[in-house]
């Protein structure tokens, strides 16, 4: 039977829960951090990730409702993060669009469900679950711990490759600039209120089982747009320093 | 190990060596009542003074640049998009409000209404 971990100790859990399936790590992320996408790639990544963020205000919004009074933080917290998804600035799902279109896309072709993967949909379908049907702690856990605070560590390799190698400008980039920053906060304000609330042993290791999941589903699905967009153009991805001896020899 | 100096508060906050990391987001870890609201670049209410360490920060950029326009030659930066990778001291007026905002409009810290104590 598992005890109930200090805040520190069970910080450390959170962090190690999703160590070792970051979506950054993935084929996709690889090849687009090492310069290897087309534009056409990134225009199938964007339709795809509206569909799986593109609700994200709805989700907040379940978990909000499933969120007790007593709990007024963490309620303030989902309303301010769902406004700023939505009101605060530029709506986030265009931000997602303008770079859609820098890269040759179209609004419609982006927005349109029969674009998306399999996998896309499965990702939507599992952040409806879990915010309409969990704790509001363990969805918290789930989806601001376990995927809200990676994207940082994703968006901060990706970003200065947009400009560098790809060329795109800073305003045809900007959805992944607001991310780097405004993920950090939402990442923590997570983990935070996860601390706080995850109060027994028993919701500390549903955090942790949720977690663990929620970064299993993202790894998959940000390989899935490899093999499903990439691979029939670039073949299986192979690390450069992998690639390497095989040039060599 | 590097650390940011929270000046204003007196409070040493330390990091992994190796490691960038954003001040906002380790101002509120460490509860150093650094006022902030939007965390996006929009509102300027956390807006610091580098009194040390600027050569360790990560550049501004577009956001940064256009909601500081001349402050950042002035030495400001805002923490929600700062990174660093070594020592700094930062200061601020703990009063201060979103550069849109009047003081007294209650433009302030969203530490107080949203924090999770
Ligand atoms: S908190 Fe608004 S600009 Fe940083």
């Amino acid at each position: 039977m598992a005890e109930l971990m200090s805040h520190s100790d069970f910080r450390v859990a959170l962090e190690q829960a999703f160590a070792g399936t970051m979506a950054k790590d993935a084929s996709f992320s690889r090849a687009w951090a090492a310069g290897k996408l087309h534009k056409q790639h990134f225009v199938h990544w964007a339709t795809n990730h509206y569909h799986y963020i593109g609700p994200f205000g709805d989700y907040l919004g379940l978990m909000y409702a499933n969120t007790p009074d007593h709990a007024r933080d963490a309620k303030d917290f989902l309303l301010q993060n769902m406004y700023e998804e939505e009101l605060s600035d530029d709506r986030h799902t265009d931000l997602l669009i303008r770079f859609a279109e820098a890269c040759g896309g179209t609004r419609a072709y982006v927005q349109d469900r029969n674009n998306a993967m399999p996998f896309a949909k499965g990702m939507q379908g599992w952040m409806y679950y879990v915010s309409g049907r969990e704790n509001f702690v363990v969805s918290s856990a789930a989806l601001i711990v376990g995927l809200e605070s990676q994207v940082p560590s994703i968006y901060r390799t990706q970003y200065p490759t947009l400009i560098n190698e790809y060329g795109f400008s800073e305003w045809e980039a900007e959805f992944f600039d607001l991310h780097i920053t405004s993920d950090e906060i939402h990442g923590e304000r997570g983990y935070q209120i996860v601390l706080k609330y995850a109060d027994t042993p028993e919701l500390q290791q549903r955090c942790l089982h949720y977690v663990r999941e929620a970064a299993d589903m993202r790894f998959a699905y940000t390989r899935a747009l490899y093999q499903t967009y990439v691979e029939p153009d670039l073949g299986p991805w192979v690390e450069e320093d992998e690639r390497q001896p095989a040039l060599v020899g | 190990m590097p650390r940011i100096y929270f000046k204003t508060v007196d409070r040493y906050v330390e990091f992994a060596e190796g490691e960038e990391v954003n001040v906002l987001r380790m101002a509120i870890r460490e509860h150093c009542d650094v006022p902030w609201q939007c965390a996006s670049g929009n509102c300027g209410t956390d807006r610091l003074l580098v009194e040390d360490g600027a050569e360790n920060l990560d550049p501004p950029r577009r956001r940064e640049r256009a909601r500081l326009g001349d402050l950042v030659d002035a030495g400001y930066r805002l923490a929600c998009q700062t990174y660093t990778r070594g020592d700094v001291t930062f200061s601020w007026d703990p009063d201060q409000v979103g550069l849109d905002d009047e003081p007294g409009s209650g433009g302030g810290s969203r530490a107080g209404w949203a924090g999770t104590g």
